[in-house]
């Protein structure tokens, strides 16, 4: 029948270049491993032999959307490939997407349930479904009075939570009334997404004028900026990291009146750097950075306090060297769990990344 | 063999039961049959949100005159039972099998709608239900199948499921069908139902369509199932009864009326009797040219 | 009927509505996108509000995406993402249908 939806196989040869080509005469063009493995499936439309229009998923973001409107009504192709793909991820039960789309199609989306969460020049993020952005905003612990209070805001992935980290939390509540920690959500590093969350909450618990949050979605989550956990190339990251600073400046820091970010000094990470960068340019006015100097962070010796390092020395059972690095209550988890840390990098967990 | 009076039965238009704009405007074609799919047109998922699509729809929507059909999913799924269940509380006009591939099989069903007539206050015997022969099984078994029910009104040839069965698949020229058409169409006669044909389904091909419409047009189906509106006209010019038809037809009526009026127990024509066949061929004759616009309201051609 | 969890039906495509219904603690809250909004808008509430209640739903969120359906496909994508939310698909509602 004429517009039926199928099933299309990228691990067959013939069908995976059709749809290359097919994306290719739509001017998407990235098709690395990177990208490309991410996918779970793929949908598509045929008019006789020839691929009209596709798309893919990958968790809960929406990917490589491409259609051709050639003699059907613009847009009927369009809504049918993201309606089913909507539906198929409902049925699995995940109700909350995302797309990332160029600008031009921002509108296509929305008018079809889709809420822009925030675009630059070229690129436009996108939600839909439930939870969404306003429901995680109205589920964060505010403090009275709020909106007179100076409130800061800091993201880290505290993979693990490092005293550089506490360092940084400490300097942002000597300064304010409140401050937010916003944990990564994503699940793709050394320590899982819970384990760090509650090193961050043990660290900071003699603090009173800490919340530590869980980042959602909304903030260097697997959605918003995947070059965060995949060696991606610089323009990438500057693309992704633009979007994700828009959404924290225009929708994260004016419900929670956050007026200040703090981020750390970043000499090692190239990708961390660029965050920085752009960060800075994109945050002010509205929110003002303060980069805090990794060098008063340095241990006794005049090391460099990372994560990395700290990853290092539990791959190779180094636990004396680590009180230098960490807080107590993390060297403590590292002690106490060490055989299973050690187990995760042998089985293959990347540590060298983020 | 269903008591309802026999109708024209030339178009059966296939409607995916999920798809809001399509079961909308399936009215508006013509069709003398609209077949609402809640079966292969439906995704897994989506069988139970195609049922109340259809259930609503069927509450408010007007479809003229076109007889009513759903096609529920087949008595080895999970959703049979609650298919066949809300069509009749629906008020649908026939339920249509899928797979049949014995008498017992319609007879389950013809159980499975009278329970649901009582349970929903329908008239009892109010639901027609058709076969469907999609198998090898099927097929020889046809003549028990049309036979099953006294609300059968009609078995079709499925073609898909039947070739995949037949390990072949369809040709330009149909030769992989001609014993199961044959088969099908003289179960449908012996046992006094309808036959419908199955789908053409390249849209491109109109000659193509043409030839297979003419041929089973030809072999003596009452019609085709169709997969797209377009086809609905393309059936109807293929049915459509010459000038000769209609005046020879015209004939019979008026021969028929003559006699009603004498009181006399026997139709005569040029001297000949007039037999049981002769009569209801002019009359499907002249239902056809009714449809087709040939006639006027007395039955008399009119001249182009 | 209770809503167990969050549950959608229909589709973004013309003629559809795609209606998803989750928990909510009172009162059902129905946040409506349609090109016919201004003229539409109250009705196609006013169909999906009546259609929760038959089904014994008093609280729910609704989020609603319109492209131009007919009541009677409000009303059936409705019972449909109902249904589902409630985990009953396999028993409809006879009374409600």
């Amino acid at each position: 029948m004429d517009n039926q939806i199928v099933d299309l196989y990228l691990s067959n040869p013939k069908v995976k270049r059709d749809w290359e080509d097919f994306l290719t005469s739509l001017k998407i063009t990235n098709f690395s491993a990177n990208e490309v493995d991410q996918i779970d499936y793929t949908i598509g439309i045929y008019s006789g032999d020839d691929l009209v229009a596709t798309g893919s998923v990958a968790g809960n973001v929406l990917k490589y959307i491409g259609v051709c409107n050639k003699g059907v009504t613009t847009g009927s192709r369009f809504n049918a490939i993201v309606s089913e793909l909507v539906n198929r991820q409902f049925a699995n039960h995940i109700y909350h997407l995302f797309v990332f789309t160029k600008l031009k199609y921002s509108d296509s989306f929305q008018h079809i349930g889709f809420s822009e969460l925030a675009h630059s020049d070229e690129a436009a993020f996108l939600e839909t479904g439930s939870p969404d952005v306003n429901d995680f905003l109205t589920d964060i612990p505010r403090v009275d009075d709020q909106s007179d209070k100076q409130v800061a805001g800091i993201v880290m992935n505290a993979n693990p939570f490092t005293r550089g980290h506490r360092y940084l939390v400490e300097q942002a509540a000597s300064e304010n009334d409140l401050v937010y920690v916003f944990v990564v959500n994503t699940d793709a590093s050394l320590f899982t997404t819970e384990e760090r969350f509650q090193l961050v909450k043990d660290g900071t618990v003699d603090l009173d004028n800490v919340i530590v949050v869980n980042g959602g979605d909304y903030m260097v989550s697997y959605a918003t900026f995947p070059a965060y956990f995949l060696a991606s190339p610089d323009q990438a990251v500057t693309y992704q990291t633009t979007l994700d600073a828009r959404i924290f400046r225009n929708v994260i820091a004016p419900a929670l009146n956050i007026t200040t970010r703090y981020v750390g000094s970043e000499p090692l990470s190239r990708t961390t750097s660029i965050y920085n960068d752009v960060l800075t340019r994109e945050l002010p006015s509205a929110v003002e950075v303060k980069v805090i100097d990794r060098d008063q962070t340095l241990t006794s010796d005049h090391q460099v306090i990372t994560a990395t390092q700290v990853r290092q020395f539990i791959k190779k059972g180094e636990i004396s060297s680590l009180t230098a690095f960490v807080p107590e209550t993390t060297a403590q988890f590292i002690q106490n769990h060490l055989t299973t840390l050690q187990k995760r990098i042998q089985e293959g967990m990347n540590i060298d990344g983020n | 063999m269903a008591e309802n009076e026999e109708r024209l039965r030339r178009t059966m238009m296939f409607v995916p039961g999920n798809n809001p704009a399509m079961v909308k405007d399936a009215g508006i074609y013509g069709a003398d049959s609209i077949m609402f799919d809640l079966e292969d047109s439906v995704s897994l998922s989506e069988k139970d949100a195609a049922r109340v699509l259809v259930y609503e729809a069927l509450q408010t929507q007007d479809y003229g005159n076109a007889e009513l059909v759903v096609r529920v999913n087949g008595q080895d799924t999970e959703f049979y039972a609650n298919d066949v269940k809300a069509m009749v509380k629906a008020g649908i006009d026939v339920i249509r099998l899928p797979k049949a591939e014995s008498a017992d099989m319609v007879k389950q069903l013809e159980t499975d709608i009278l329970a649901a007539e009582k349970e929903f206050g329908r008239e009892e015997g109010s639901t027609h239900l058709m076969a469907a022969i999609e198998s090898a099984k099927g097929v020889l078994n046809a003549p028990q199948i049309a036979a099953a029910s006294d609300r059968m009104i009609g078995i079709a040839l499925s073609a898909e499921d039947y070739t995949t069965d037949m390990k072949t698949h369809r040709y330009p020229d149909g030769a992989e069908l001609e014993f199961a058409r044959n088969m099908v169409l003289h179960a449908a006669r012996a046992a006094g139902v309808a036959a419908f044909d199955t789908v053409f389904t390249n849209m491109d091909d109109t000659e193509g369509f043409y030839r297979e419409t003419e041929y089973i047009h030809q072999l003596g189906f009452d019609g085709k199932s169709l997969v797209n509106p377009r086809q609905i006209e393309m059936v109807n010019k293929v049915y459509e009864p010459t000038e000769k038809e209609v005046l020879n037809a015209k004939n019979v009526i008026n021969a028929i009326e003559e006699a009603r009026l004498k009181g006399s127990g026997v139709i005569s024509m040029n001297g000949q009797m007039v037999d049981r066949p002769v009569v209801l061929r002019a009359q499907r004759v002249m239902r056809l040219a009714k449809a087709s616009n040939l006639v006027n309201e007395e039955g008399n051609y009119i001249e182009k | 009927m209770e809503i167990k969890e969050t549950a959608v039906a229909g589709t973004l495509e013309s003629s559809d509505i795609q209606i998803m219904i989750s928990k909510a603690t009172d009162g059902i809250q129905i946040d409506l996108q349609s090109d016919v909004e201004k003229q539409f808008g109250d009705q196609i509430r006013q169909v999906i509000t009546k259609t929760l209640n038959d089904l014994d739903i008093t609280a729910a969120k609704v989020k609603a995406v319109d492209k131009g359906a007919l009541d009677c496909v409000i009303k059936a994508r409705t019972i449909a993402a109902a249904q589902r939310a409630s985990q009953t698909t396999d028993q409809p509602a006879w009374e409600v249908l």
